[in-house]
């Protein structure tokens, strides 16, 4: 089946992260002069400007900061998926990041909730993480 | 260094054709919106030597909308120039970069200009603002709606505060001929009726898209005193620009820019929020208002359900906010449209909705008003006298 939803923007700087996600592993750039873990990827630190940086694993466990509740398709290939989540995760390790929650009913979602990531392999090159209730 | 405190004045708005246009350019609509705000100062084309312009944001397939292009076909030659793209905040920024200009004699006249077919042209609103597209996560909506939500659980706030703006903006659209929804009241029914578009934001809850343009013309106070209209002079002007992406945000629920910028402004001005007559505020979506007017200091956090009601914000009451419907009722020009009602109700050429006894309410002296862009990421304030 053909996959239709718009998938990520890949580029130079962000390809390391999708590879990641690729191998179902959550991580995320770690500045190793202040030790900051950011996203979204930059080439710059945005808490000390340092370009020095390694690719940092996460537990990919955290919780509910925000969420929203779709009730209308702005593109045809979401039709199928209203009323869907789309949430901001607070990650344990600091940073927050975008993303899905499923496994979960619309009226059960509820911010400070605990959840952790798993990865949804869309197509052969990309594995999207989303997150569920944790166990 | 010198305070620009009342040292600069906006003395021309022009308005266009504004709803569904089809067939018409945004380039079309700055023009238009430009000559107008000229012929409505009551200026000569020639005396305009400056230009500042916020380019569109969705637009595609469209000529390209450049400074240089504008003053072409304006017929004029200026000598300060610049496109500035701050988002919502731009018109505040536009109307503070051109009043340091005028005031330091880097032109006499400036023309501030946006104009966008954004309801019939080419170009989406829905695409992905910040990212998170992968995950169907479409449009400003989302953003707004996420940090809505986090000021629910901040601030107790929701829908039930939410619909009194909505409806209290309605209100004032009803007065006013060139809005969208002139005669056209809300009651609380319609608005927990209408339908659900990204939970918690109704349809009510979601600025409209809109055809058309605006301008202004600012110059130095001194020149505005000749000039045939009443004399706006800014006051008091501020901006942050907290940037950072929607969810590594922590203005979402506050600090938003609001705070910084708004005491930046007030500061200038000299004034307190006790000073301010009504507050004409960036309402892309009903939260947007509720966290503007918490930044600026009219309520503190938790008090916003209490503070905000639709007979204090409406026509007659004590607490006008958004004079023409905003965004929300009238029609969508990013930060032009609370700009623009400023300097009408101050000119006291409002109508129907003129503040002051034709609404049962205070005559005003002094108006705030707010530019917010991205999702909360950009912010302007104009705090404006007659």
């Amino acid at each position: 089946m053909v996959y239709e939803k718009p998938l990520p923007v890949i580029n130079e700087d962000n390809a390391p992260y999708w590879e990641y996600c690729r191998s179902h592993e959550l991580r995320m750039q770690k500045c190793t002069d202040c030790g900051y873990v950011r996203f979204p990827v930059s080439i710059v630190c945005p808490k000390c400007n340092s370009m020095a940086a390694e690719w940092t694993p996460l537990s990919g466990k955290g919780r509910v900061y925000s969420y929203v509740v779709y009730h209308m398709a702005y593109h045809p290939s979401y039709k199928g998926d209203i009323p869907y989540i789309v949430a901001i995760i607070q990650l344990d390790e600091g940073p927050r990041m975008e993303s899905n929650i499923t496994d979960c009913k619309t009226e059960d979602v509820r911010i400070d909730m605990p959840v952790e990531v798993y990865f949804d392999d869309v197509t052969e090159d990309i594995s999207l993480p989303k997150f569920r209730p944790a166990a | 260094m010198e305070n620009i405190k009342d040292k600069a004045a906006i003395v021309g708005v022009g308005y266009t054709v504004q709803g569904k246009v089809p067939g018409r350019s945004s380039m079309s609509f700055h023009l238009e919106a430009a000559r107008n705000a000229i012929a409505d100062a009551g200026l000569k084309i020639e005396d305009v030597d400056g230009l500042l312009m916020q380019p569109p944001m969705a637009a595609m397939g469209d000529p390209m909308v450049a400074p240089a292009y504008l003053s072409q076909q304006l017929g004029i030659r200026v000598r300060f120039m610049a496109a500035h793209d701050d988002w919502g905040a731009s018109a505040g920024c536009l109307a503070q970069h051109a009043a340091w200009a005028v005031v330091h004699g880097m032109a006499n006249y400036v023309v501030c200009t946006y104009g966008e077919n954004a309801l019939s042209g080419a170009g989406e609103y829905g695409n992905a603002l910040n990212g998170g597209i992968e995950y169907g996560m479409f449009g400003a909506v989302a953003g707004y709606a996420l940090a809505a939500r986090r000021g629910m659980h901040e601030f107790g706030t929701g829908p039930e505060t939410w619909k009194e703006i909505a409806i209290a903006q309605r209100r004032w659209a009803n007065l006013n001929p060139d809005a969208r929804y002139y005669q056209q009241p809300m009651t609380v029914e319609d608005y927990y009726n209408s339908r659900m578009i990204v939970d918690p934001f109704r349809r009510a809850d979601i600025c409209l898209v809109s055809d058309g343009g605006r301008a202004f013309i600012v110059t130095t106070a001194e020149r505005a005193r000749d000039l045939r209209h009443r004399s706006v002079f800014i006051m008091g002007m501020g901006q942050d620009h907290p940037s950072t992406n929607v969810p590594q945000a922590t203005h979402l629920a506050g600090p938003s820019g609001a705070v910084v910028s708004g005491a930046t402004a007030f500061k200038i001005a000299g004034i307190t929020t006790d000073d301010i007559d009504a507050c004409e505020i960036y309402d892309c979506f009903t939260y947007t208002v509720e966290l503007t007017l918490m930044g600026y200091g009219f309520f503190g956090p938790g008090e916003g359900k209490d503070f905000l009601k639709a007979e204090r914000l409406a026509p007659g009451g004590d607490f006008p906010v958004n004079t023409s419907g905003g965004q929300l009722s009238e029609a969508y020009f990013q930060g032009f449209t609370p700009l623009a009602e400023a300097i009408m109700q101050l000119r006291g050429d409002a109508g129907e909705r003129q503040l002051g006894p034709v609404t049962n309410t205070r005559e005003p002296e002094i108006i705030i008003v707010s530019g917010n862009g991205g999702v909360l990421q950009t912010h302007s304030t104009l705090i404006l006298r007659r």
